[in-house]
Order: structure tokens, then sequence, then C-alpha cells
């Protein structure tokens, strides 16, 4: 029998100091992580980055989320921190951006959230009230002109050429459509 | 809840002026970087003065002094 499964206990073999962040971090306090971040941006390669970012109208959560996933990955402080340093950030950098006039987004705002409104809830459950029925009602339709045969009866309009008429009564047409062979033994029954 | 979600989420709480409780037991003095910081940071840096202003209050003192 085949097993599609890892093998236990392997991941016993592989060196967990692989990555960064699966060592302690170096940062753990709050204030320490947020000093360490202020100053980081503050550098001037990394403001260049974050000016040059909200440049390009990226939001300020964008900015912070590559700023912490940078830390995170360098395993300076963890990622649960990360989450909690993040609203210090993004405060600073849009001070930071305030401060050169720049125009930015914080992104937190959701825009295409629907303003839920006592209409729209009737709406949605299918609750029509009687003023609203009486309102949307749709004005009488024009009476459709009554049908002038049954419902197989040909219509009216519809009339087959005189030709294909006269087919159809016995005419020239017709006869000229009989094959050869069954013509002659219509004269054979016939004599 | 994606990171960037909670990074969101993270942001919208800050600015509403709301921090992270258990985190501000932690240490017995007290948070530094809470909001209030940032609104006096943004007050002094914002309606603070400008370094070329800086330079004219410094010139104009220095010309006081020596008369």
């Amino acid at each position: 029998m085949q097993l599609d499964a890892p093998i236990p206990g392997g991941n016993y073999t592989s060196d967990t100091r692989n990555y960064s962040w699966h060592r302690p971090p170096d940062l753990v306090d709050y204030d320490q992580a947020v000093d360490y971040l202020i100053n980081k941006i503050d550098e001037p390669e990394q403001i260049e980055v974050v000016f040059a970012m909200l440049g390009i109208d990226a939001h300020i959560t964008t900015v912070v989320t590559t700023i912490l996933l940078q830390a995170v990955s360098k395993g300076k402080i963890g990622i649960d921190l990360a989450i909690l340093v993040a609203g210090p950030l993004a405060r600073y950098i849009e001070i930071s951006a305030k401060d050169v006039g720049m125009k930015y987004e914080l992104g937190i705002e959701n825009k295409d959230r629907v303003i839920i409104t006592p209409s729209l809830l009737k709406a949605s459950l299918g609750i029509i009230e009687q003023d609203d029925e009486e309102l949307e009602a749709p004005e009488e339709e024009a009476p459709l002109e009554e049908p002038t045969g049954s419902l197989m009866a040909m219509p009216a309009d519809i009339t087959a050429p005189q030709n294909e008429q006269d087919a159809m009564l016995g005419g020239e047409t017709l006869e000229e459509e009989i094959p050869v062979e069954e013509a002659a033994v219509l004269e054979e029954e016939l004599v | 809840m994606t990171f960037d979600d909670a990074i969101k989420k993270s942001i919208k709480v800050f600015l509403q002026g709301k921090m992270p409780s258990k985190t501000s037991e932690l240490s017995p003095e007290g948070l530094f970087y809470t909001p209030e910081y940032f609104d006096t940071l943004e007050a002094e840096l914002l309606d603070g003065p400008t370094e070329s202003t800086k330079d004219k209050d410094a010139k104009d003192k220095e010309s006081i002094d020596a008369a």
C-alpha cells in the first residue's frame, strides 16, 4: 500500500534554524519595536522608498505591510508584534506625508461597502409596501390583437406563390416532377 | 483573516485611539508610543517653525543681543 503522507518524525531531521522567523525575534517589546521601525523609516533610502510608494498611489496600509513583512522576514520582530505596531507605524508615515505635503490614502476605508438602508433591506427581503406597489405597478398593456383563427390555422399573411399553388392543385409543374419510371407504371395500370 | 486584513484592522483600531490593553499592562510605566504621543508629534511638526523661519529668528535674536 502506498501512502501519500509525510514520514513521521521527518521534521526532526531538518534544521529548524533555516529561516530567521523560526528563531526567537530580536525585539519583543512594543516600544522598542516601534522605535526601531521609526528609525528604520527615517533612513534616507527608506523614506525615499516610502514616498515613492505613496507617489504611485499606494495606500499607507500597503507600505506598512511591506515594512513589517520585511522586519518579520529578517527576524527583528515576531508576527504578532508586527500586527500590534502597525498602527503607530501607519500614523508616523501619515504624519511624515503631511509634513512634506504629499497626498496619501490610508486604505482602511471600505469604499465598495454597500450602505444598508431600510429600502435596500426591504428590497432584499422581497417586502414591498402597498404604496410602493401602487407606484411600481406597471401600466396596463394595450390588448393584443385577437387571433383570427385556431392555433393550427395558417397565418393570414403567408400565402404560397402561384406556381406552388398550381402544383398542389395538380397543375403542370406536378406532372413534370413525376419520375419516368413511375409514369410508366401509371400508364400500365391505366391500360 | 489574512495578514493584510489584520494590519488594516490594527491601524483602524489605533486611529480610533485604542491601545492593546494587555500589552500596556506588561510595562509598569505604560507605553510610550500612544495615539496621544503621535497627536503631539503631529502638532509640533506641522505647526512648528520651518528651517527658514528658524534661521531668521536666530539672526534676529543675534542682532538684538549685539545691540
